[in-house]
C-alpha cells in the first residue's frame, strides 16, 4: 500500500512470496526503486512485476538523461500503465507507483490488473488488500502527518497479514520526501497485534 | 475446491514417540483457501483415556469423521464395557475409510496412544485407509514436506516427556512458518502414563 502526505509518500508491503502454498521467500522486498524518488509496490506474479520494474527503471533512466531533470511520478505511472494495458492478456501485475517530484509533491498512482491508471490519496493492492478495505476507509483521514501515515500503514498491513494466507513475514516501509529516502523493517514478532481468537 | 482438495483448508498434524510417552501437535488455523477464517480449530481430539486422533485434510470431513469415530467408540465401550485400545482405534479408522474407497473422506489420520497405558503406539493412514505403523514419528498435512525434514533431523529415540515436547514444538513451529495454509497457533498434547498436558505455543499469526 502507499499513502500520500504533505511532503511525500509512505509505501509499505509484506514480505511473503509463495509458490502454491509453500512460502518460497519469507523476507522478500516488494518495494522496488525506479528512480531516487520514485518507487513501486509490486503484487501479482513476481516474474511479471520484476520484468516490468526493470523496463521502467531503464526507460526512466533514459528519459531523465534526455530531459536533464528528475522524471515526474506521473510519467513513471503512465509508462507502467502502458506496459500493463498493452500486455493485459499476458501479465498478472498489480502495481502502485509512488514518489515525490517537484511539480506535484507526494503522489500515489494505482495500476490494478487490467491496466487502469488512477491517482489516489492512498492505495492498497495485493491479495491481502481485500481484507482491509473497511479498515482503511474507516481510519484514513486527509492531512495526516508522516508518523500518522506510518502507523496507518503498519496497522493495515498487520491486519491483512493476519488474515491472508498469501501475506506475512515482515513489514517493509519506504518513506520518500524531497530530502531523500527512509527504509524501515518491522519484524514479525514486533507487529501490532489485534484480535487473535478466544 | 480447486485442484488439490487436501489443501483447500490447510493444516498439519504430527505425532512423536518418546520413552513411555507420546506427543501430538496440531496447528489451529481454519482457512478457506488463502482466507483465514478462524484461529481456534485444532485437528486433534483425545478420543479416549489413552488415544489421540488427528485428522488433517478437508475440515468438513475432519469434523464428520471425528463424529463417526466418537459414535463407534462409545458403542464399543457400551457393548464391551471397556476402553478401545489404540491399535483397535487405528483398525477401526482403516475400516471406516476403506468403506468409502471410491468416494473417500478427505482426511489423513494420525493416531497416537499408549498401549496398556505405557507403550507408545503411532499410526498414520492415507485417505483410503492404508496404514503405516512406526516407532518414531508420524505426520500429515500441507506442511508435511517441511515437517519430515525437521523431524528426521531433530527426533531421537527415548526422549523424555519434556524433551519430546521441545522437539515436537520446534518441528511444528518451523514447518508451519514455511506454509501459507497452516499455522496461526499450535497446540501440543503430551501423554505419559500419569497424565496428559496440553499447551498452546506462541506462534506467528500470519
Amino acid at each position: 500500500m502507499a499513502v500520500e502526505f504533505d511532503g511525500g509518500v509512505v509505501m509499505g508491503a509484506d514480505s511473503r512470496t509463495t509458490t502454491g502454498s509453500y512460502i518460497a521467500n519469507r523476507v522478500s522486498d516488494k518495494i522496488t526503486e525506479l528512480t531516487d524518488k520514485i518507487w513501486i509496490c509490486r503484487s501479482g506474479s513476481a516474474a511479471d512485476t520484476q520484468a516490468i520494474s526493470d523496463y521502467l527503471k531503464y526507460y526512466l533512466a533514459m528519459h531523465s538523461v534526455e530531459l536533464n531533470e528528475e522524471p515526474l511520478v506521473r510519467t513513471a505511472a503512465a509508462l507502467g500503465q502502458q506496459m500493463c494495458y498493452s500486455n493485459k492478456n499476458a501479465v498478472q501485475a498489480g502495481l502502485i507507483v509512488a514518489g515525490w517530484d517537484r511539480a506535484k509533491g507526494g503522489q500515489v498512482y494505482n495500476i490494478p490488473l487490467g491496466g487502469t491508471l488512477v491517482r489516489q490519496p492512498f492505495s492498497i493492492g495485493g491479495s491481502g488488500s481485500t481484507y482491509i478495505y473497511g479498515y482503511c476507509d474507516a481510519h484514513y483521514k486527509p492531512g495526516m502527518s508522516k508518523e500518522e501515515c506510518l502507523t496507518f500503514v503498519h496497522n493495515s498491513l498487520a491486519l491483512a497479514m493476519a488474515r491472508d494466507g498469501s501475506s506475512g513475514g515482515v513489514i517493509r516501509t519506504v518513506v520518500i520526501t524531497k530530502d531523500g529516502i527512509e527504509r524501515n523493517m518491522v519484524p514479525g514478532n514486533r507487529l501490532p497485534i489485534f484480535y487473535e481468537g478466544p | 475446491m480447486g485442484d488439490n482438495i487436501m489443501a483447500y483448508n490447510g493444516g498439519s498434524v504430527i505425532a512423536m514417540a518418546g520413552k513411555n510417552c507420546v506427543a501430538i501437535a496440531s496447528d489451529l488455523r481454519y482457512g478457506i483457501q488463502n482466507h483465514t477464517v478462524g484461529f481456534d480449530f485444532p485437528k486433534v481430539q483425545r478420543v479416549n483415556e489413552h488415544t489421540f486422533v488427528g485428522l488433517p485434510g478437508l475440515l468438513t470431513d475432519t469434523q464428520t469423521f471425528h463424529e463417526k469415530l466418537n459414535y463407534r467408540m462409545k458403542m464399543y465401550s457400551l457393548r464391551e464395557n471397556r476402553e478401545m485400545k489404540p491399535q483397535v482405534v487405528a483398525h477401526m479408522c482403516e475400516s471406516l475409510l476403506y468403506e468409502r474407497r471410491f468416494g473417500p473422506y478427505f482426511v489423513e489420520p494420525v493416531i497416537a496412544g499408549l498401549e496398556n497405558g505405557t507403550t507408545p503406539y503411532l499410526c498414520a493412514m492415507d485417505l483410503i485407509g492404508a496404514t503405516l505403523k512406526t516407532q518414531d514419528f508420524v505426520l500429515a498435512g500441507t506442511s508435511s514436506q517441511a515437517m519430515f525434514g525437521l523431524a528426521e533431523t531433530l527426533w531421537k529415540p527415548d526422549l523424555d516427556a519434556d524433551h519430546l515436547f521441545e522437539v515436537i514444538s520446534q518441528v511444528m513451529l518451523n514447518a508451519v512458518d514455511r506454509d501459507a495454509l497452516a499455522g496461526w497457533g499450535c497446540r501440543v498434547w503430551v501423554m505419559t502414563p500419569e497424565k496428559v498436558t496440553v499447551r498452546d505455543l506462541k506462534a506467528r499469526q500470519d
